[in-house]
């Protein structure tokens, strides 16, 4: 699997059809693996690929819009990708994806591997990539289920009971802003968390400020969040994220049948209005 | 024959302590072990067995926001200025965090002193915890700290079979422990833990020469641009201040800023004099090993590996620091 | 003079209000505490933060010579959330003030010298004082040359002080806009290209340069191509900045912090920092 990468990686650089590759290299704990930009043909056998790959490169894909990129892909990753060629961030033409049949990896930290898989990973149908120029492994075709047991708990929450329930989570939160830069979904050139004027969100970290930015930055992503689970994954003080973003997953499924990112070519239900979309005016 | 204290004993001091003082120390909820307020009642939440808070101490003096003052709109604006209300014990600190605290003091106790963190600063009690089990990503002792090393506190304990060995290195801390029920016994000390060892040594000389060096684009582009590292590392300390306004009162408030966030040094109506994502990264690396040490006597490191650990795409300063010292210029 | 606590502002009295371009303003600021009125002291060179309450501070040139008790002076221009708050205000105001921060121009340093001042923009702000100074000590210095730029003649800030500096001996006022009106008469030329033309000498001269990051560029270029060496030529550098006293690291740049160390340096000085400026 690793050898077709680096082939493939390696045939993309020397025939300048790409500029650079994406895709993972050992980190320095010698057990997880961390990004990395390939520029140089001779450089390729840096190019690891295992169960411990977990970050979403397609986030990198954007300051890379204009220059021809080769990236690595995961299935879920492919969503991200999708989704950005869909809200035209960037130029399929200036792509070469990479995609890597999945069938989950492990939850990872630093100088840390689990024997479970992520959340995301447990409640995934999609193992093939959906947008790849070269494929990795053999498709998987299975129809997709979709299975929100995760969230099953909260749901049941009283609107108090959730109320208590994220407080209690976003009151440590410390505004890092990790949970954005690392979101393929994040890219306005002055996110709102950083608008002066008008000033939608303080700079207080503090309880109040904390609320409106997680759940304003939850709603920038309704119907675009593509699951991968990284702000979840990267946040320094264990915000269950996930539980917001899959909420907000399957309501769009239910409301709008539409899942982010499987497709390039449909036109996502918050950018358009269709008179059946169930949730009209006064209906 | 050495002063112990029992670990039953040890918590009913804190308990009597917590009548008088604020204390703050580590407690474990959500995966996450931080430094909370504990009230009397709360002593058995203390986590005594952590290896590393998620985030530093160095909240308690520095909070993540705090207000300067507050104005009253009445006539004439009425400055009402923030103060601490109580002397506090912060407890349970390891020695690599304490040395966060004392590089942060540099700066903020440099002429003119802040004195929202000097009121704070006097007003706690630092008590260490040796650190026996350190983490994989440690390296204290590569910086010029040490699992026990008790420089930057008042009073370190250091765990053993027969119960903690007391150490009180401060007036304020021998004070403190005139109180502690303490008994005299025969103690091996434990044996310190050895941690792997990078030689920053001499980095501060190297940094110079690979300052335009295409390497800090290419570590960059990795780098995802969040505030991470700085709001977890125990010494950085870099700050935004901006007002608030609520039902006609008016708050100046300051909080955590990182030299990673795009408008860092943004100017009113956009020019960037450090525009690119390359400086900004670099900007980090150059304050903390560079222009740092030569102000205040010391390289912007404690060693406690936060960074490391907590870097979402493994910015490592260790191989930075290694990075640096085999590049060729 | 600082207050004890340096992040608490002292309480000005917004005493008058004088357009100075489209977007210019000059504040005239007096201490409301009266035993601070007669005695508070600052150097050309030195800025303060200037509060607009509930919006923020931010940080302003002095441009008034203490000395001369008329009153604290700045020019601000309307660019961001707190100059557009500091341009509402209407006099009576209230307006916290916080400083003086920073080091100064050593003017006395430059006694004997002939002094070459190029302005473009709001620049000329921080280099107000500086020519009131020499002005106001005439004899102790050599001839005084004047470059005012501006991007168009409505933009030229301290107009109706022209005639005084234009008069006053041994002194000669140039001014330049990027482009005139119909009224126009003067020149259309780029500050730098205005340095090149006048050749001032660079014998016994100090260059005192501030404007926008590009015209400093260029014409720190054109006094060198004069024979102008870094250590002639002086500037005040515009960072972002929060507390003042190198607290907030915000304007660091090498080993130095702007606020502090700054915001006057020579280009021998800047030339050392690593970073480009």
């Amino acid at each position: 699997m690793i050898e077709e990468i680096r082939n493939k990686a390696k045939e993309l650089l020397e025939t300048k059809t790409v500029d650079c590759v994406i895709g993972y290299e050992p980190a320095t704990d010698n057990l997880t693996s961390r990004p990395v930009f390939i520029y140089e043909p001779s450089q390729v056998n840096r190019l690891i690929f295992d169960e411990t790959c977990v970050h979403n490169l397609s986030k990198y894909l954007i300051n890379r819009r204009y220059k021809p990129t080769g990236i690595v892909a995961k299935p879920c990753d492919t969503r991200g990708i999708n989704l950005l060629l869909n809200e035209k961030q960037l130029r399929r033409e200036n792509l070469f994806i990479i995609g890597v049949v999945c069938s989950g990896i492990r939850k990872v930290r630093f100088n840390q591997i689990e024997n479970s898989m992520p959340t995301k990973c447990q409640y995934c149908s999609q193992h093939t990539p959906v947008i790849y120029d070269f494929l990795v492994g053999e498709p998987v075709t299975e129809a997709p289920t979709h299975n929100y047991s995760d969230i099953t708990e909260i749901e049941n929450m009283s609107p108090a009971q959730r109320k208590a329930f994220w407080s209690e989570h976003f009151d440590r939160c410390i505004r890092c802003y990790g949970c954005r830069q690392v979101c393929a979904g994040c890219y306005c050139y002055e996110c709102f968390g950083d608008e002066l004027d008008p000033l939608w969100v303080g700079i207080r970290i503090a309880p109040g400020e904390n609320w409106v930015w997680n759940t304003v930055r939850a709603f920038h992503l309704s119907a675009r969040c593509i699951a991968c689970g990284e702000c979840e994954h990267i946040c320094p003080v264990n915000i269950p994220l996930m539980l917001v973003n899959r909420k907000l997953e399957k309501d769009t499924l239910h409301l709008f049948d539409f899942e982010p990112g499987i497709d390039t070519e449909i036109v996502p239900p918050f950018a358009t209005y269709k008179k059946e979309d169930k949730l009209g005016t006064g209906e | 024959m050495t002063k112990v204290i029992t670990k039953e004993d040890l918590l009913s001091w804190l308990r009597q302590l917590a009548e008088k003082y604020a204390i703050i120390a580590p407690v474990t909820s959500n995966g996450v072990t931080l430094y909370k307020s504990v009230g009397s009642s709360e002593i058995d939440k203390i986590n005594l067995n952590f290896s590393k808070t998620e985030l530093s101490p160095k909240n308690w003096f520095f909070p993540p926001s705090e207000t300067l003052f507050t104005i009253v709109k009445d006539e004439l604006p009425r400055i009402i200025p923030a103060s601490v209300d109580r002397e506090a014990i912060l407890f349970g600190l390891r020695p690599c965090d304490a040395k966060g605290i004392a590089l942060i003091d540099k700066a903020f106790l440099a002429e003119p002193a802040d004195v929202f963190y000097q009121e704070k600063r006097d007003k706690t009690t630092l008590i260490g915890l040796a650190c026996l089990s350190p983490c994989l990503e440690c390296f204290c002792t590569s910086v010029g700290g040490g699992p026990a090393d008790l420089t930057h506190l008042d009073i370190l304990l250091t765990e053993t079979a027969e119960g903690y060995i007391t150490q009180a290195t401060t007036e304020k801390g021998k004070q403190l422990l005139t109180g502690a029920p303490r008994q005299e016994k025969e103690i091996i000390p434990p044996v310190l833990p050895s941690l792997n060892l990078i030689l920053a040594e001499g980095i501060t000389e190297l940094m110079p020469r690979v300052f335009n060096d295409a390497y800090w684009d290419r570590v960059a582009d990795r780098c995802i641009h969040c505030n991470i590292c700085a709001y977890v590392c125990p010494c950085c300390y870099c700050f935004d201040i901006r007002d608030y306004v609520s039902k006609g009162k008016i708050e100046r408030v300051r909080s955590w800023e990182s030299c990673q966030s795009p408008g860092f040094t943004r100017l009113a109506g956009g020019y960037d004099p450090r525009p690119t994502k390359g400086a900004h990264f670099r900007q980090r690396w150059y304050h903390k090993l560079l222009y740092f040490p030569p102000i205040f006597g010391d390289i912007k490191c404690t060693g406690c590996g936060r960074c490391v650990r907590s870097c979402p795409v493994n910015i490592d300063i260790r191989e930075i620091i290694t990075d640096v010292q085999r590049m060729k210029v | 003079m600082m207050s004890i606590n340096p992040f608490i502002p002292y309480q000005a009295t917004l005493k008058e209000v004088i357009n100075l371009t489209p977007d210019i303003k000059l504040l005239n600021l007096e201490l409301t505490v009266p035993e601070l009125q007669n005695n508070f002291d600052y150097k050309p060179g030195q800025f303060a933060f200037l509060s607009a309450y509930g919006v923020g501070e931010a940080p302003f040139g002095f441009v008034s010579l203490a000395y001369r008790k008329s009153g604290i002076e700045f020019a601000v221009r309307r660019i961001g959330t707190v100059t557009a708050a500091l341009h509402e205000l209407e006099p009576g105001a209230t307006i916290g003030l916080r400083g003086p921060f920073g080091n100064y121009f050593p003017l006395e340093d430059y006694k004997g010298k002939n002094i070459f001042i190029i302005g473009g923009g709001i620049g000329m702000a921080p280099l107000r004082p500086v020519i009131n100074f020499i002005l106001d000590h005439r004899a102790e210095y050599g001839n005084l040359l004047i470059i005012n730029g501006a991007r168009t003649p409505k933009d030229l800030v301290f107009a109706n002080e022209f005639d005084t500096w234009a008069k006053a001996p041994r002194t000669q006022l140039e001014l330049t806009v990027d482009k005139g009106d119909q009224n126009w008469k003067g020149r259309e030329a780029l500050v730098p290209a205005v340095v090149t033309e006048l050749k001032p000498s660079p014998v016994n001269t100090i260059a005192i340069t501030c404007g926008p990051p590009i015209m400093i560029r260029f014409t720190l270029a054109a006094l060198k191509g004069l024979g102008f060496a870094n250590n002639q030529i002086v500037t005040t550098l515009e960072q972002k900045m929060k507390c003042g006293m190198g607290k907030c690291a915000r304007c660091n740049v090498g080993d130095k912090y702007v606020c502090k160390d700054g915001p006057v340096f020579t280009f021998e000085q800047i030339s050392k920092f690593l970073e480009q400026y």
